[in-house]
């Protein structure tokens, strides 16, 4: 009783913020509309990567592709549909849903392949198709070509985005508490072990891949109709490294891992456009304090076997080392003619992400919150732990 | 599609694939004693560009230079200084990024590589001033120009015919000149200055047909000096690489340690020093692959993106020719620049680049061991 009361109150609270952010950032300006849409997409993004390379334990880094496809789908059949089809109220939800179907065919016909390949190799296939794809999209007349097509009606429909991502983090949630779940996890930690406990490899990776893509163009299509525009470069190969870092910053099989990491990653950078610029030299002294950090607390968490305490200690003080680091020597650096040069902030949302990637792989590789989930149980024991401690009676 | 330009093309796929090969190389080597993707290896090949591009400003290319003579020793000069920051960059790289993850699951190494790749790509983009793509100055080259051969030649006896046309055209042209001094300008003639100029511009022009009729059926290959200064470097090159691996003691640990990484670290392998050896020797000869792309094969943009599709090229190249095996990197890396060069001729120049990820794909699934690489099944 008590679960399902739980399960019902999370599904209203979850359609209530949909319909209640659509009503709330009336106010705000188109760009702030388009961030939150944006954050959206990322976050399904990076949820069906999650249900991937996370729950399934493959390795897709060309995810952007089937975005690209969902994208493209609702550009051609804006373009197809009468006008007075397309100003109905549920074209965009249908559009939404062909362009799923059509990136779970592309998903489909990727997956099928792949599946006798493993680990880079998969990677490297799928990074292949993406490119493909891109190419094909870059030469056909019918897509436009290099221009891209624009796509009518423009209509961001925010709650529908945000709608989009509940569902897929609800699927991938119960995905795993479920029979069928199970499978893929067993597929992860074992391929040829639960193959042999009757597990079919064959289906699991497919439906994977089907389901992630699927959830992929959906968003595609959303974007379409969001900005009214699709070029091939806004789903270039970088768009795939974005998402892959989302999940692997986010913990590599976490749904909140991935969800929160979308968020952090899609907000920081779109901040860092207004970053100050800075000169070379000030930018270098960074980098040698980050490497000096990056080095102590890699060497710390592998190699020293204190109290925890101390261990915290040695890091703050190495981050301060490296403030101070920071301190001396931008001042000589700057001074030398060829790194006094300025940088513009906006030119670093790749760098950040890149350096995101190698020092998250070196010093957790298992990503933020590693393959932990948020839950109303785990809320739950928090606050009862909070509430003993208060009263003072022993744990 | 015409049949008379094949053996251009494949002259050309053969050149470009020689660079392929000598790129693959390194992604078989590290491959075969880390069994890691080196993601990062179009963006060493990248700075090897960089590398020969600002080497040959220091030696008076750059663009406010006036050299205008080229020696060979400036291409030797060039050529080190490509490999000097290749060989600088694979130790860095290898020793912070992938040897502190050597015992992490493998995944973790590829997204590093990943995260490394994108670093160097975008990176570059801020230190790198003035973003607009360079290139090499043509003059740095001493080697210019091309050898034309004939496969077959054309019509003899039309071409004799031609040829009678020849003491007429001087003449025509003998008279121009002399006429011309009695002119105001070239472009300013009397009646009799026209004449003459009609009368020379249409023999020309009637021995061009003439000629081109004649060789209607004529096949011409014409041979890029640089190319073959290239294709004659990689030769030497990769004998010295094959000596290497073969003959000597660092070879044979290298090839212990591609055999069983714990095995010859047991038996006194030092196995950190042979990877790291692994990954210069792989980086260097991207370097000197870098260089030789950039210098001969004229109008070759060098920016920080430079290196991606050369380099997943030769990935292909190396997966194709079996990965983990050095004459398969080298036949990968011939056979992946005739392919791309056929689908030019073919017509389809948009697509060039598509070719490869086809190829590569199609040989995943069917013989994922590559041509020359065992195809055996992974059983657990």
């Amino acid at each position: 009783m008590i679960f399902a009361s739980r399960r019902a109150l999370s599904i209203c609270i979850a359609i209530a913020l949909c319909v209640l952010l659509q009503a709330g950032i009336r106010s705000f300006s188109d760009y702030v509309h388009t961030l939150i849409m944006l954050a959206g997409l990322y976050v399904t993004l990076a949820v069906s990567l999650n249900l991937i390379n996370g729950i399934t334990g493959q390795f897709s880094i060309g995810h952007a592709a089937f975005y690209q496809v969902g994208a493209y789908t609702a550009g051609v059949l804006a373009a197809k549909v009468h006008p007075a089809v397309s100003q109905l109220i549920w074209y965009v939800p249908l559009a939404m849903i062909l362009s799923a179907v059509a990136a779970a065919i592309a998903g489909f016909v990727v997956g099928l392949p792949s599946l006798r390949l493993k680990g880079d190799y998969l990677a490297i296939v799928t990074m292949g198709f993406g490119q493909i794809i891109s190419i094909i999209a870059r030469n056909q007349e019918a897509l436009g070509k290099a221009y891209g097509i624009s796509v009518n009606p423009k209509q961001q429909m925010i709650w529908l985005v945000w709608l989009l991502a509940v569902i897929c983090i609800a699927v991938s949630r119960n995905l795993l508490k479920n029979v069928h779940g199970l499978t893929f996890l067993a597929v992860r930690e074992d391929e040829v072990a639960s193959s042999a406990m009757g597990v079919n490899v064959t289906r699991v990776k497919v439906t994977a891949f089907v389901l992630g893509s699927a959830f992929a163009g959906a968003a595609g299509a959303l974007f379409a109709h969001g900005v009214g525009f699709v070029s091939p470069d806004a789903f270039a190969m970088d768009v795939s490294f974005i998402i892959l870092t989302m999940v692997v910053l986010g913990g590599t099989g976490s749904i909140t891992g991935s969800t929160i990491a979308a968020v952090l990653l899609f907000y920081i950078p779109e901040k860092m456009r207004d970053l100050t610029s800075m000169k070379v030299g000030m930018l270098l002294s960074i980098v040698i304090a980050l490497v000096f950090v990056v080095a102590v607390v890699k060497r710390v968490l592998d190699h020293y076997h204190g109290t925890l305490l101390k261990k915290a200690g040695i890091i703050v003080g190495s981050i301060l080392v490296g403030l101070a680091i920071i301190s001396v020597l931008k001042k000589p650096l700057s001074s030398v003619p060829a790194l006094g040069t300025i940088v513009e902030g906006s030119k670093m949302r790749m760098v950040v992400f890149a350096v995101t990637l190698v020092i998250l792989m070196l010093l957790r590789p298992q990503g933020m919150f590693a393959q932990h989930e948020f839950s109303w149980r785990w809320l739950q024991s928090l606050l009862q732990r909070f509430k003993r401690k208060k009263v003072g009676v022993p744990a | 599609m015409d049949p008379r330009t094949l053996p251009q093309q494949i002259v050309n796929g053969v050149l470009l694939g020689t660079i392929y090969a000598l790129i693959a190389l390194g992604y078989t080597m590290v491959y075969g004693v880390l069994k890691l993707i080196n993601f990062a290896h179009g963006e060493v090949f990248m700075l090897g560009a960089y590398g020969a591009l600002f080497t040959s400003w220091m030696l008076g290319f750059g663009p406010e230079g006036t050299r205008t003579q080229s020696s060979p020793v400036v291409l030797l000069l060039m050529l080190l200084g490509a490999m000097t920051v290749c060989g600088l960059a694979a130790v860095i790289i290898e020793r912070f990024g992938y040897r502190p993850l050597r015992n992490s699951p493998r995944i973790a190494s590829l997204i590093t590589a990943i995260g490394l790749s994108l670093l160097l790509q975008y990176g570059g983009q801020i230190f790198i001033l003035n973003g607009s793509p360079q290139t090499i100055k043509a003059e740095a080259n001493p080697y210019r120009g091309e050898i034309p051969i004939s496969l077959r030649a054309g019509d003899k006896v039309a071409l004799a015919d031609a040829e009678k046309l020849q003491p007429g055209i001087e003449i025509a042209r003998a008279a121009f000149v002399e006429q011309l001094k009695h002119e105001k300008s070239e472009f300013d003639l009397s009646p009799k200055g026209e004449a003459i100029k009609k009368v020379r511009d249409d023999l020309e022009q009637t021995y061009t047909d003439k000629v081109n009729k004649a060789n209607e059926k004529a096949v011409n290959v014409l041979l890029p000096k640089g190319g073959l200064l290239m294709l004659g470097a990689t030769l030497v090159i990769m004998a010295c690489l094959w000596f290497l691996v073969k003959h000597t003691r660092k070879g044979r640990a290298m090839r212990a340690v591609s055999h069983d990484f714990q095995a010859s670290s047991l038996m006194g392998v030092n196995v950190d020093s042979i990877v790291t050896f692994t990954f210069i020797l792989g980086s260097v000869l991207a370097g000197a692959g870098a260089m030789m792309y950039a210098t001969f094969l004229p109008g070759t943009k060098i920016d920080t993106f430079f290196g991606m599709a050369p380099g997943l090229k030769a990935f292909t190249a190396a997966v194709l020719g079996g990965i983990g095996n050095i004459p398969g990197a080298v036949l990968g890396g011939l056979l992946m620049g005739v392919a791309e060069n056929l689908v030019v001729w073919a017509g389809y120049d948009n697509y060039r680049d598509a070719i490869a990820f086809v190829i590569l794909i199609v040989v995943l699934l069917f013989r994922p061991g590559g041509i020359l690489g065992s195809s055996k099944v992974e059983k657990v």
